[in-house]
C-alpha cells in the first residue's frame, strides 16, 4: 500500500457539506466533504456531466458553493472579499480542457499573464517565460498568436501558463488530452516535480492509462457525490481495479 | 519573488483599441467638448461682463427728487426741499448706506453747465435735486425694493434709472449664466452616461477575457485600469477634435458680438485664464472619461462576477 506522505501537512482546500446548483436548478454536487493537504496528488474522475468542472471551478474560486463551507488556504471563501480572493487565486494554477487562451495575444503574452497580473517586472517575466516555453518546446512559436497554434500547442501553452507562477495548487482538466504520449509523459513529469516541491495537484481525467501509470489517489464523482479511492482500491459499481 | 503591483498596468490584454465603440465615444466626446467649450466661453464672457457691470454700480448710487410743480416758485422750492429732506433722512436709515450727500445748488449748476451755460441761476429753475449715496462695500442692494420704498417716502424720489436698468440686466445675465452652467452640467452628465453604458456593454463583449484575467488572479482594478487608460486616450483625442472646432466658433461669435454697438457686449472679454481653461478641456474630457470608465468597470464587475 502506498504511504500517504502528506499527513501532517496543512489543509489547503477544505470542503464541508458543500453543494452547488445553478440558478434554481437541481444540485450538481451534494454534500461534498473533502480535505486536500499541501503536496497531495489526486486524480479526479467521473463521467461527463458528473460535476468535475463544477468541483474544479469551486477549487479555483471561480464560483462559491451554494451551501456548505469552502476554505481555501484557511480562508472561508464566503467571507473573503474580492481583492483577497484575487490574491488567493494567484496561488492556484489552472489548466482548462478548452485551454482558455487569449487568442489575440502571443504564446509569450499568454504564458506571461499570471506574472503580469501580479505586477512582476518585465525583465523577470521575459526570463521565466522564455525558460518555460523552451521546456514545453514552444520557444519557436513564442511570438505566434494563440489562435494560430494547434490543439496540442495550445494545451502546452495553457499548462505553461498554469505553472509559471509556481502555484501552491495546480488544477488541471484533461491536461494530456490533446498531446502525444511523449509530451503527455513529460507534462506528467512536470506535475510530479511540482508536487514534490510542495504543490497540491488535482488532475481531472478520463484516461485510465494515466491513472494506472501513476499511482495516486482518485477522487471519483458519481451522481453528484464524491468518493475517495486509494490507488489499489476498486471503484464501486464493477469498475476496474486501479 | 513577485514584485509589488504597479499602480498603472501598462500591458493591455483586453483588445479595447479595436473596439468600434471607441469611434462612437470619440465622436460623442468631440461633440460634447465642442458644446462645452462654446458654452464655457459664453459663461466666462458673461462673467467678465457681469464683473464690469457690477463694478460700475458698486460703491454708490444716485437718487433724484423731482421738483414740485407749483405756480408759486418759492412754495414749489420749499416743498421740493421737504421731499428732499425726507428722502435724505430715509436713505440715512438704510443699513447698506455709508454716507448720504445732497448736491447743493452750486454743484448742480456745475453739472448742468455743459447744457445750460455759465452763470445760470439754478435757484430759479425747476431742476431735479440729486442725492449722492455712498454704499458700504460688499453690500448687495435690491434696487427694485429700494425704488418701492423711496416711492412710499416721497412720490417724487426715484433711483437713478440707468442703474436700475443695469441691475435688471445683471439679473438677466446671471440667469443666463446659470442656464449655461446647467448646459455644462448636462453635457458632462450625458457624456458620462454614454461612457458608462458603452463601457458596460463592452465588458459583456470581453467577459471571456475578463474571466481568464480573474482566474489568473487579477483584481478588478487591473481590468479597470485598462479601460480607464483606453478611455482617457479616447477622451483626450475626442477633446482635441472638439476643441479644434470650438476655438474658431468662439472667435466667430466674439467677432459678431464686437459688431454690436453700445459697449455692453464689449465688456464680454475672455481673460487669459479663461483661455487656459478652454484649451485645457481635452485634459478635462480625458479625466472625465478615465474616471467614468474606471468607476463603471469596478461597479459592473462587482455585480457581474
Amino acid at each position: 500500500m502506498l504511504r500517504d506522505t502528506t499527513i501532517g501537512n496543512p489543509v489547503v482546500i477544505d470542503m464541508k457539506n458543500v453543494g452547488i446548483r445553478y440558478d434554481m436548478g437541481p444540485e450538481i454536487l451534494s454534500d461534498i466533504n473533502l480535505s486536500l493537504r499541501k503536496a497531495s496528488f489526486h486524480f479526479l474522475t467521473g463521467k461527463s456531466g458528473a460535476g468535475k468542472t463544477s468541483l474544479l471551478s469551486m477549487m479555483y474560486l471561480a464560483q462559491k458553493p451554494s451551501r456548505g463551507v469552502l476554505n481555501v488556504f484557511g480562508k472561508n471563501v464566503n467571507f473573503t472579499n474580492r481583492d483577497a480572493l484575487a490574491l488567493l487565486r494567484r496561488r492556484i494554477g489552472v489548466v482548462f480542457q478548452d485551454f482558455r487562451l487569449i487568442d489575440h495575444l502571443s504564446a509569450f503574452d499568454n504564458v506571461a499573464l499570471p506574472l503580469r497580473v501580479c505586477g512582476m517586472g518585465e525583465k523577470e517575466v521575459k526570463k521565466r517565460v522564455k525558460e518555460l516555453l523552451q521546456w514545453v518546446e514552444l520557444d519557436k512559436h513564442m511570438f505566434d498568436k494563440a489562435s494560430t497554434l494547434s490543439g496540442g500547442e495550445k494545451q502546452r501553452i495553457a499548462i505553461a501558463r498554469a505553472v509559471i507562477n509556481r502555484p501552491d495548487i495546480l488544477l488541471a482538466d484533461e491536461p494530456t488530452g490533446n498531446v502525444d504520449n511523449d509530451i503527455a509523459r513529460k507534462l506528467m513529469k512536470l506535475f510530479i516535480e511540482l508536487n514534490k516541491l510542495g504543490t497540491t495537484v488535482v488532475i481531472a481525467t478520463h484516461s485510465e492509462k494515466l491513472i494506472t501509470d501513476f499511482a495516486y489517489p482518485r477522487l471519483h464523482l458519481s451522481d453528484g457525490n464524491l468518493r475517495i479511492y486509494q490507488p489499489n482500491e476498486a471503484l464501486r459499481g464493477g469498475m476496474r481495479t486501479i | 519573488m513577485i514584485a509589488n503591483e504597479p499602480l498603472i498596468n501598462r500591458k493591455q490584454e483586453l483588445p479595447l483599441k479595436d473596439d468600434s465603440s471607441g469611434i462612437f465615444l470619440k465622436v460623442m466626446i468631440s461633440i460634447a467638448v465642442f458644446l462645452f467649450a462654446v458654452t464655457l466661453a459664453g459663461v466666462l464672457s458673461i462673467n467678465s461682463m457681469l464683473n464690469a457691470w457690477n463694478q460700475s454700480i458698486l460703491g454708490s448710487l444716485t437718487v433724484q427728487v423731482m421738483p414740485v410743480n407749483h405756480s408759486d416758485q418759492k412754495k414749489a422750492k420749499e416743498e421740493t426741499l421737504i421731499h428732499l429732506q425726507k428722502t435724505v433722512d430715509f436713505l440715512k436709515t438704510l443699513p447698506f448706506v455709508e454716507k448720504v450727500h445732497s448736491l447743493n445748488d452750486d454743484q448742480l449748476a456745475q453739472m448742468l453747465e455743459p447744457w445750460l451755460g455759465d452763470g445760470i441761476d439754478i435757484k430759479n429753475l425747476p431742476t431735479p435735486r440729486l442725492i449722492d449715496v455712498k454704499v458700504k462695500s460688499g453690500e448687495d442692494i435690491d434696487f427694485a425694493k429700494l425704488a418701492e420704498q423711496l416711492a412710499e417716502v416721497s412720490p417724487l424720489a426715484s433711483v437713478d434709472n440707468h442703474k436700475l436698468w443695469l441691475n435688471k440686466l445683471i439679473k438677466f445675465a446671471d440667469g443666463l449664466k446659470m442656464l449655461a452652467l446647467s448646459v455644462l452640467f448636462l453635457v458632462v452628465a450625458i457624456t458620462s452616461g454614454a461612457i458608462f453604458y458603452t463601457t458596460q456593454a463592452n465588458l459583456n463583449v470581453h467577459k471571456y477575457i475578463i474571466e481568464i484575467l480573474h482566474i489568473m488572479g487579477a483584481k478588478d482594478t487591473y481590468v479597470a485600469q485598462q479601460y480607464a487608460r483606453q478611455d482617457a486616450w479616447i477622451g483626450f483625442i475626442g477633446g482635441c477634435i472638439g476643441l479644434a472646432f470650438a476655438v474658431p466658433a468662439i472667435f466667430m461669435i466674439a467677432s459678431l458680438a464686437d459688431q454690436i454697438e453700445g459697449g455692453i457686449i464689449s465688456d464680454a472679454r475672455l481673460s487669459f485664464l479663461a483661455w487656459v481653461a478652454i484649451l485645457a478641456l481635452p485634459l478635462f474630457s480625458a479625466a472625465t472619461a478615465m474616471g467614468t470608465a474606471y468607476y463603471t468597470v469596478k461597479r459592473t464587475l462587482e455585480k457581474m462576477m
